[in-house]
């Protein structure tokens, strides 16, 4: 059973421990850094989420999103075709996106997170996986101004992240997750996501992932199941009806559990966490499981964080015990 | 005396860099509540001089003790208190509440600032409080673990607040749902909370709404058992007004109607602002229609909001001249 996180961690610590690099950017702001001196700042708070991660007893971790600003800018402003637009509600909650804008064909030009993936396998003690937004929501959360179609914006964005995928294979990538909330707000395209799907992974032999957090998967199940990946992870704290659908028929994936809430601060007991997988892993082997928070953690304070990773680690390890 | 197109404003105003300086420093301990308070009269006292300056017809305090609209019911309610950091964009962080325990009213938050700014003044201050469901929406929830009850437990607070200003001779008490429009499946507990903070009051009521896709929460937002809407409009192309055109606006309340953009440099003609005023005649009369900004002023110094302000001012005195009512 691994232990493992969803994707963002918190950029900056509580006092009394200095926030780097929120003051860092606040320096960068007056002229008193050079973006050089940011990135070397993201840098060392990439390091300490790998080691945060690692400390509370992660199995598999991420480079926490350190460097992204919110889901879609990191990767939209580095394909072409696009611009970014004003700020707007990452769905229903109090985080904001940069609304990508598309002008023209969107297009892949050079890695965008292959250097990222690189530095934190180079700096954890732990195996990383790749996390990318993927393509459907990309779609769902640009304006359009080019392709006239869901379908055919979230396959362009699809081509492109195919790339970028590949080349995350290539830095040697062995496990690339794909976050795509948007698809549970928009059951009815569920043909449409199929198929971008497809075009995504076309080539892709490591581990693919695939998140689909904020809502359940009632009216989609057991279609997901036929998705072209290796592991789907459902949120069970904002989707939890899921715990009814999946009864309806045999999970035949990887299940990813995201049973720590990642968006309110009340801290699950480990033997609550273990109590869940056990009602919810429905008769699979433990090395079928990934246990994680429901969604990315920046939504908490950076001490809440950790302390919800370690509980849930230890929840894993107890769970693990009996069900092995 | 005139006989509509009242103007006021939102609620907050920029602090002058005195006390934001204040703050800080307060915030690192280096300056004592004492000493901070006394700024904060000063600053309402200078934000009142302000709007009477500009010709504004029901004035607010300007919100100098107010961090953000939350946290500030955070710190203060019992049962709240302020978490740890979290981000909401880019470099910006706040202090998230949390929701740790029974919430209750233990003492008056808003008063002592409200009855001061009152102290100054001959025109009505308005009561400035956040709603119920925004507190609970913008916080972690650790105690109630269902929306619904801590909208409620928290509107029983508010309403306390409510009567506290009301006792004091507030005639106007605006209750703030921002969030109102995040998630349209819980409208109704954001209505069944505002219901709790409003009922019984004699007390003109208010609720503003901003930056959400209010169409989204419309006609259903109507129910909110307030007296007065406080809408934007100017940042949205008066859209709003076509809405209420189109499937009307109810005959036992008032609107107020953003005319200035909160989130632009750019200071109004007059003509834009005047025209926007006739656009709402067109759906109610002059007794049932305010003018003000699109939402909080906070986002600009006196130096830009001033300008925008005496347009909006000129612009009523303007159209009332037409009207006759003036």
């Amino acid at each position: 059973m691994i232990a493992t996180a969803v994707g963002s961690y918190p950029k900056i610590p509580n006092k009394p421990r200095p926030a780097r690099l929120r003051n860092a950017l606040n320096r960068f702001d007056r002229g008193q850094l050079r973006i050089e001196e940011i990135h070397e700042v993201e840098d060392e708070v990439t390091i300490e989420a790998l080691q945060e991660q690692a400390e509370a007893g992660l199995d598999l971790v991420t480079d926490g999103l350190i460097r992204w600003n919110d889901e879609q800018t990191y990767l939209a402003q580095k394909l072409a075709g696009l611009s970014l637009n004003g700020l707007i509600r990452w769905f229903d909650s109090n985080m904001y996106y940069r609304q990508p804008v598309v002008e023209g064909p969107v297009a892949w030009r050079e890695p965008i997170t292959v250097r990222d993936y690189r530095f934190a396998v180079e700096h954890s003690a732990k195996p990383v996986k790749a996390v990318l937004t993927g393509p459907y929501t990309l779609a769902r959360l640009s304006l359009d101004q080019h392709y006239g179609s869901v379908e055919r914006l979230a396959t362009a964005f699809a081509e492109a992240l195919n790339q970028e995928a590949r080349a995350l294979q290539q830095a040697g990538a062995t496990h690339i997750q794909f976050n795509e909330p948007a698809i549970l707000h928009h059951k009815d395209d569920f043909r449409v996501f199929s198929a971008v799907c497809h075009r995504l992974v076309e080539g892709v032999t490591a581990e693919k992932g695939l998140y689909l957090y904020f809502g359940d998967v009632d009216g989609i199940y057991p279609q997901v199941l036929d998705l072209p990946v290796d592991l789907i992870g459902l949120d069970f704290c904002m989707g939890a009806a899921n715990e009814q659908v999946l009864r309806r028929s045999p999970f035949t994936k990887k299940l990813g559990l995201g049973i720590v809430d990642a968006r309110n601060s009340k801290l699950e007991s480990a033997e609550q966490i273990a109590e869940r997988i056990r009602a919810l892993s429905g008769g699979l082997p433990p090395d079928q499981i990934h246990v994680s928070p429901s969604a990315g953690l920046e939504f908490l304070p950076r001490e809440v964080a950790q302390e919800k990773l370690r509980r849930m680690a230890q929840a894993v390890r107890q769970a693990e015990g009996v069900l092995v | 005396m005139t006989k509509g197109l009242l103007t006021t404003t939102v609620g907050s105003f920029a602090k002058p860099d005195y006390l934001a300086e204040a703050r800080t420093q307060f915030a690192a301990g280096k300056l004592s509540r004492e000493e901070l308070d006394k700024l904060e009269r000063q600053a309402t006292k200078e934000v009142i001089a302000l709007q009477e300056e500009i010709g504004l017809d029901i004035l607010v305090d300007g919100e100098m003790a107010r961090g953000d609209m939350v946290a500030y019911f955070g710190e203060h309610l019992a049962g709240m208190r302020l978490g740890g950091l979290v981000r909401s964009y880019g470099n910006r962080y706040y202090h998230k509440p949390v929701i740790a325990d029974e919430v209750k009213w233990g003492a008056p938050i808003t008063l002592d600032l409200w009855k001061h700014a009152q102290s100054l003044t001959d025109k009505p201050v308005k009561g400035m409080l956040t709603g119920p469901y925004t507190i609970v929406e913008w916080s972690f929830d650790e105690f109630y673990g269902s929306r619904r009850d801590a909208v409620l437990a928290v509107a029983q607070a508010i309403r306390r607040e409510a009567q506290e200003l009301e006792k004091a001779g507030a005639v106007y008490i605006q209750i703030d749902e921002p969030a109102l429009s995040t998630r349209k499946e819980d409208l109704a507990i954001a209505i069944e909370g505002m219901g709790a903070v409003t009922d019984g009051l004699k007390a003109k009521t208010i609720t503003h709404v901003c930056y959400g896709d209010f169409a989204s929460v419309f006609p259903g937002f109507l129910e909110m058992p307030v007296t007065q809407f406080d809408l934007e409009a100017a940042n949205s192309n008066y859209d709003i007004l076509d809405l209420f055109r189109e499937r009307g606006f109810p005959e036992d309340k008032e609107l107020a109607l953003g005319v200035l953009d909160v989130h632009t440099h750019a200071v109004e003609t007059l003509d834009e602002v005047r025209a926007g005023i006739k656009r709402a005649l067109e759906v109610l009369p002059p007794e049932r229609l305010y003018i003000d900004p699109d939402c909080g002023l906070k986002t600009r110094p006196w130096s830009e909001a001033a300008p925008k302000l005496k347009v909006m001012v000129d612009a009523v005195h303007q159209v009332r001249k037409e009207l006759g009512i003036e």
